[in-house]
């Protein structure tokens, strides 16, 4: 047996989703000060975008059928539109409003996409196959890993490297960064506002459904309710790293992620049942200790 | 045809007006200081010309074209760039990087390099520290690297927002200096909100005075210096820096 190699794989790949989903938000939260709650439905509409429309019980596979090349891409298109297109349609209109009022018209969003998906797939949870074949163990260096874990970890890993690469090496990168920091002072050196936050809804949007897949892998369920559990821990995390710092978020997620699949592996058995009540007694301890966030920077305030 | 005409321009924050009734045109090639006390409506001004904040009424003009109602990001476009008080610079970016944020709007894209190397021929201390994060910068630094960033964006006008604000008198005599030798250099057109006309008349060009929102008086920046009913009116007394 070999309870630490196990516990790493557990703890990485369920933060390495954390990370993913929160990475999500706080690049929407970075541009335009959005806590975007819409984000956990854009999860649950990219899962259930694998099966054909139907209230049946039993879900038959649609894009879910495809080859993995011809459906990732597929899927990432699918999310990142959903996204642009909430912003075109609803967040674009909200520019100047407050960012209380443009949260609550995300909630509203989130209700309408959710309740668009009832009224499509009904309410009750299907059962289905993406990628099973990923869920048999393999024996990685004395631990016995379903094969997903590893690959959500590198998933992860590539993630967050190219989505580095992308805002330190490039033009809209560097444009997102300045804009995240101050939108005005951004705009008036020239950098287009509406190229810069569709630009964020994409790369969120298509997060959402790189977490879609991971999740339908993993559960081999299309719920109804899976994107507001998601969403609940991606904003804690994306609080506690500090809200609009991406690394802040990547970190917290994997932190939440460990917390989680550490208590869940060392408390008695008798409070493992309320894991939930210990993780959160957590996030509260370190919001009172650091309520600006784990890994806010300081850097942002000019010395005069 | 003027560099810049701003005509009957008025401003409101809510119900609070800012700016009324302002007209005033400049010249390419002229230096305009703008001047005033605390409140008057300097910086508005300044916004409102750059499109930072929408004008209740009236039209502003660069080369003839109406800015009324273009965004802040299309007004850059037309050559104008700003240099806010309080600098905005961004500090969680690299020096520069601030100076690159600028450049995507640039034709003249082979150009961008050269005219990084310049801005650190300009000021020294920003190529020194080039790979430091902004946000270290001490204010001086940061006052050079904002007029940086505003050049690199290749501008015919350039607004510059009391950059005289807490820095060392040596400090902003050093600043003031690249100013005009930039502008002597590019043709620039300039404008600089400057609270002392002591200061505007030592470097020289035109002022315009504001008070409450309005313009109060218009021409030589020696003009107003030499008067000592305006100083006292507008500045408090201003001779200690005027005779030293
Ligand atoms: N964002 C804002 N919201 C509400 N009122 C504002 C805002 N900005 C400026 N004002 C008001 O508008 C008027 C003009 O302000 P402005 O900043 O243009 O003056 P200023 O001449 O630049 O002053 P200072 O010398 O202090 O920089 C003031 O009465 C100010 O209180
Ligand atoms: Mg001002």
């Amino acid at each position: 047996m070999n309870a630490i190699p196990q516990l790493f794989f557990d703890a990485m790949s369920l933060g390495g989703i954390y990370a993913m989903a929160a990475l999500g938000i706080a690049l929407i939260f970075g541009v335009m000060n959005l806590v975007n709650f819409a984000h956990g439905e854009y999860i649950a509409f990219c899962v259930f975008a694998l099966i054909v429309p139907s209230t049946d019980a039993v879900a038959v596979m649609f894009l879910g059928k495809a080859p993995a090349i011809v459906l990732i891409p597929i899927l990432l298109s699918i999310g990142a539109a959903v996204a642009v297109a909430s912003e075109f349609f609803v967040f674009r209109h909200m520019r100047n409003a407050t960012p209380v009022a443009m949260m609550i018209s995300s909630f509203a969003l989130g209700f309408v996409i959710q309740n668009s998906l009832l009224a499509v797939y009904g309410s009750r949870p299907k059962a289905i196959s993406l990628w099973p074949e990923l869920n048999t163990p393999v024996s990685i260096v004395g631990a016995s890993v379903p094969l997903l874990q590893i690959i959500v970890i590198l998933t992860t890993l590539a993630v967050v490297v190219t989505l580095a690469l992308l805002l330190k090496k490039t033009k809209i990168g560097l444009e997102m960064r300045a804009a995240a920091e101050n939108f005005t002072m951004a705009r008036l050196l020239g950098v287009k506002a509406n190229v810069v936050i569709t630009g964020a809804f994409a790369l969120s949007g298509a997060l959402a459904a790189a977490v879609a897949m991971i999740m339908a892998t993993q559960t081999g369920v299309a719920d109804i309710r899976m994107g507001g559990q998601i969403m609940l821990v991606a904003f804690i995390a994306t609080v506690i790293g500090g809200l609009g710092s991406l690394p802040g978020a990547v970190a917290a997620g994997f932190l939440i992620g460990a917390a989680s699949v550490i208590l869940q592996g060392f408390l008695p058995l008798e409070a493992r049942p309320f894991r939930d009540a210990f993780l959160y007694t957590l996030v509260i301890v370190s919001l009172l200790l650091r309520p600006q966030g784990l890994f806010a920077s300081n850097s942002a305030k000019p010395r005069v | 045809m003027s560099k810049l005409g701003v005509y009957d321009v008025a401003v409101r924050y809510g119900k609070v007006p800012a700016l009324t009734d302002v007209t005033l045109t400049i010249e390419e090639g002229e230096r305009l200081f703008i001047s005033g006390p605390n409140g008057a409506g300097k910086s508005s001004l300044l916004k409102a010309i750059c499109g930072a904040v929408a004008t209740s009424h009236g039209r502003i003009e660069v080369d003839g074209d109406l800015l009324t109602g273009r965004t802040p990001e299309a007004i850059a476009r037309l050559g104008l760039t700003m240099v806010p008080e309080g600098r905005d610079i961004f500090g969680t970016l690299t020096v520069e990087e601030n100076l690159r944020v600028g450049t995507g709007i640039r034709r003249d894209k082979s150009a961008v390099e050269n005219d990084i190397e310049e801005v650190y021929e300009n000021f020294a201390i920003l190529g020194e520290r080039r790979h430091a994060n902004a946000g270290a910068l001490s204010g001086g630094q940061q006052q050079m690297l904002a007029i940086g960033r505003g050049l690199m964006t290749n501008p015919k006008l350039m607004l510059v927002d009391e950059p005289s604000l807490g820095l060392a008198p040596n400090i902003v005599d050093q600043v003031y200096e690249t100013l005009v030798n930039l502008q002597k250099d590019r043709g620039l057109t300039l404008i600089i909100v400057e609270q002392s006309s002591a200061r505007a008349a030592r470097v020289g060009g035109r002022m315009v005075l504001l008070r409450g929102g309005s313009v109060v008086g218009d021409g030589d920046a020696k003009k107003f210096a030499e008067s000592d009913v305006l100083n006292e009116a507008y500045f408090g007394t201003d001779k200690a820096e005027a005779s030293s």
